[in-house]
């Protein structure tokens, strides 16, 4: 049972980047636009957060930090796919390496220096459930936020007009053209408040979860997140489900190994990807239908001729 | 600057390319210059004034890094060394773009193809002579980075998966595969480091007489020619930008458009594979963590910044070969972490690709 209990818990707490990321994706994603470059949202987020909540002692404006960092480095993605029309795939791992050399420019000094990260923080009641209380109700503050995200995502999303704005522009472009709408514009803010939410998730890596900044310490959650949102077929409750199973995966390993089982870790690491692939496979014609008008074009045509 | 100069009309008999003459083009090329040149220098003031920030000198830091790249024989020969497996990724890119397709697989199918090589030295286990060790290691290397890509093949012709997604995923399948073997079955000893056993020295790629250069960059540069010639000059090669052109009319027409799909997704994948066998068998000689990283992505890029053309690809990679041992000598000469060259190129590419053509139609 207590094996259960870790692994969920540590599902939820490592899966919370992954959830953050893929949920700003999700956004961009409606809006048709595919951001590679969350990868790199992700590292820039973590290391802003880092600086901050170093210089400053206060995690909250850390969390800030981290997420104005993914705003800008979506921002720069948006501008150069949607107004000036680049390919989305190299411009996200072009993103990549931009957040790669600024972090290892900017981070080299914050290599080893102490924090004071967010803690736990037991919920008074709800996290003396038995079960659930230790897995949902004894984590750290950014991913209570999270509890509070999804739902958010999915209300703005799905009932309000500045999701309608969102997915028209990814569905019926032409639609928001006629109404006087720049279909650019909602394009580039949905990627750009996409990354914002990427930008939370570095941070929650770097001031929550492992609690030290070093060079590349993102290690592929954010394709991770890319992923996660087409497995999710672009809905936000359902990447929160895909984000703790992602979670659940990698916090597996290290569960059995401290009871002594002998185990390759990087057999289990491996499990999230191949289910990825198999779901993708098995949802194969669902999952493109599914998709954004906008996006199909983007994954239909591969690279546009420049 | 089209990828294909072939028409994607259907319709029999096809028309050939207009053709222009050299006036005319060098006519049409010089607003294209001029843009480069802006985009560039844009890309090198924005990456002065970080480096500003951080408290270098740009106007001593450019020059070293310069002379130290170009100044001393053993830069260039670094250079020419990375540049080798650089190609054969970018080249991965291009064959599957012509197609239409995005192959973002390179990392992991440079892996599976060290992989392989490696499985075959470690099963050979010095009774066979080295020279025949290296060509069954080329072998298996290329079939493995095919085989890598055929699963992203596989899962668009049967799944409709789409192979950016299905490669990109699978790249982190061969990480973890990479580092499954080496911490445990193929591991050198259980107290040393993560790594495989060297390579005996009879199975490693010559040199180039009287240099300390390996034999990779004359592969990867008969490989760009072939490439180049198939392309241009095959049938498979001009189907192949009929598909990417538009696949409904390549159809119609009557090509076998999922079988031109998965060859140009196993010719890339080949070509990955063998840039992982040259890594291997050229530099590294062992497998160990962070094994060939980046060279997939790199690679990929080089493919963007060439427009997906196999000759320019050679000056991609050269650019980007040059910068990675530029990053070396940033590190000695202005204290900067060598990772702090990934600005550069980044800003380089951003500069190409949004700013060095006339505005696409719509994103």
């Amino acid at each position: 049972m207590s094996i259960i209990i870790d692994v969920l818990t540590g599902g939820v707490r490592g899966g919370t980047s992954i959830l953050y990321a893929a949920l700003g994706e999700t956004v961009s994603e409606r809006a048709g636009v595919i951001n590679l470059g969350t990868e790199g949202g992700m590292l820039g987020g973590a290391l802003c957060a880092y600086i901050v909540c170093a210089e400053t002692g206060n995690p909250w404006l850390g969390v800030l930090a981290g997420g104005v960092a993914g705003f800008i480095l979506a921002l720069i993605h948006g501008l150069l796919v949607v107004w000036r029309g680049a390919n989305q795939f190299a411009v996200g791992l072009t993103i990549l390496f931009f957040a790669l050399g600024l972090t290892s420019l900017f981070g080299a000094s914050y290599v080893g220096r102490s924090i004071i990260p967010f803690t736990p923080v037991k919920i008074p009641l709800l996290g003396d459930i038995p079960v659930i209380g230790p897995i949902l109700f004894n984590q750290d503050p950014i991913v209570y936020g999270s509890y509070l995200v999804v739902p958010l995502v999915w209300f703005i999303l799905f009932r309000t007009r500045m999701g309608l704005l969102i997915r028209t522009a990814g569905e019926r472009s032409e639609a928001l053209t006629v109404h006087g709408i720049s279909p650019r514009k909602v394009r580039i803010l949905a990627v750009a408040a996409g990354g914002f939410l990427g930008g939370v998730g570095g941070a929650h890596l770097s001031i929550a979860y492992t609690n030290t900044w070093f060079e590349n310490m993102v290690a592929g959650r954010g394709f991770i997140a890319v992923a996660l949102v087409i497995f999710a077929s672009w809905s936000p409750l359902r990447v929160l489900a895909g984000a703790y199973l992602f979670g659940a995966a990698l916090a597996l390993g290290p569960a059995l190994q401290a009871r002594g089982f002998a185990i390759n870790q990087f057999a289990l690491h491996v499990v999230p990807f191949v289910l990825t692939l198999v779901v993708l496979a098995v949802l194969g014609r669902r999952t493109i239908s599914a998709a954004p008008a906008e996006l199909k074009r983007v994954f239909e045509n591969g690279p546009p001729d420049p | 600057m089209t990828v294909t100069t072939e028409p994607p009309a259907a319709a029999p008999p096809l028309a050939p390319p207009p053709r222009r003459s050299a006036g005319e083009r060098a006519r049409a090329a010089l607003p294209i210059v001029a843009r480069w040149a802006a985009a560039l220098l844009g890309a090198v003031v924005v990456f002065s004034a970080l480096i500003v920030f951080k408290g270098a000198n740009p106007l001593e830091v450019f020059p070293d890094m310069w002379l130290s790249t170009f100044g001393r024989p053993r830069s260039v020969s670094e250079i020419v060394i990375a540049m080798a497996p650089l190609i054969l990724a970018a080249l991965a890119v291009v064959v599957p773009a012509r197609a239409g397709m995005s192959n973002v697989g390179g990392e992991g199918q440079v892996i599976v193809g060290a992989i392989a090589a490696c499985g075959v030295a470690l099963a050979t286990d010095g009774t066979l002579p080295g020279p025949l060790v290296l060509a069954l290691m080329m072998v298996a290397g290329v079939a493995a980075g095919a085989a890598w890509a055929g699963v992203a093949g596989v899962l668009r012709l049967g799944f409709q998966v789409n192979e950016a997604v299905s490669t990109l995923l699978l790249n982190f399948v061969a990480l973890d595969l990479l580092l499954f073997l080496i911490y445990q079955p193929w591991r050198e000893s259980a107290a040393g480091q993560p790594t495989t056993p060297e390579l005996a020295d009879a199975a490693k790629l010559p040199l180039l007489t009287g240099s300390t250069v390996h034999i990779g960059i004359v592969l990867a540069v008969l490989a760009t020619i072939a490439v180049f010639l198939v392309l241009r000059f095959t049938r498979w090669g001009f189907r192949l930008s009929v598909v990417g052109g538009n696949a409904e009319a390549a159809r119609r027409a009557g090509m076998p458009v999922p079988a031109l799909l998965l060859s140009a997704l196993l010719v890339g994948g080949a070509l990955a594979g063998l840039a992982g066998v040259v890594e291997y068998a050229g530099v590294e000689y062992k497998l160990r963590p962070g094994f060939g990283a980046q060279i997939g992505y790199v690679g990929f890029l080089a493919s963007w910044l060439a427009r997906h053309r196999p000759v320019p690809v050679l000056v991609a990679a050269f650019v980007f070969a040059g910068l990675a041992v530029a990053g070396g000598s940033l590190q000695l000469d202005a204290q900067l972490p060598a990772a702090t060259v990934n600005i550069l190129t980044a800003l380089i590419l951003m500069a190409v690709l949004g700013f060095t053509q006339r505005k696409a139609r719509r994103a």
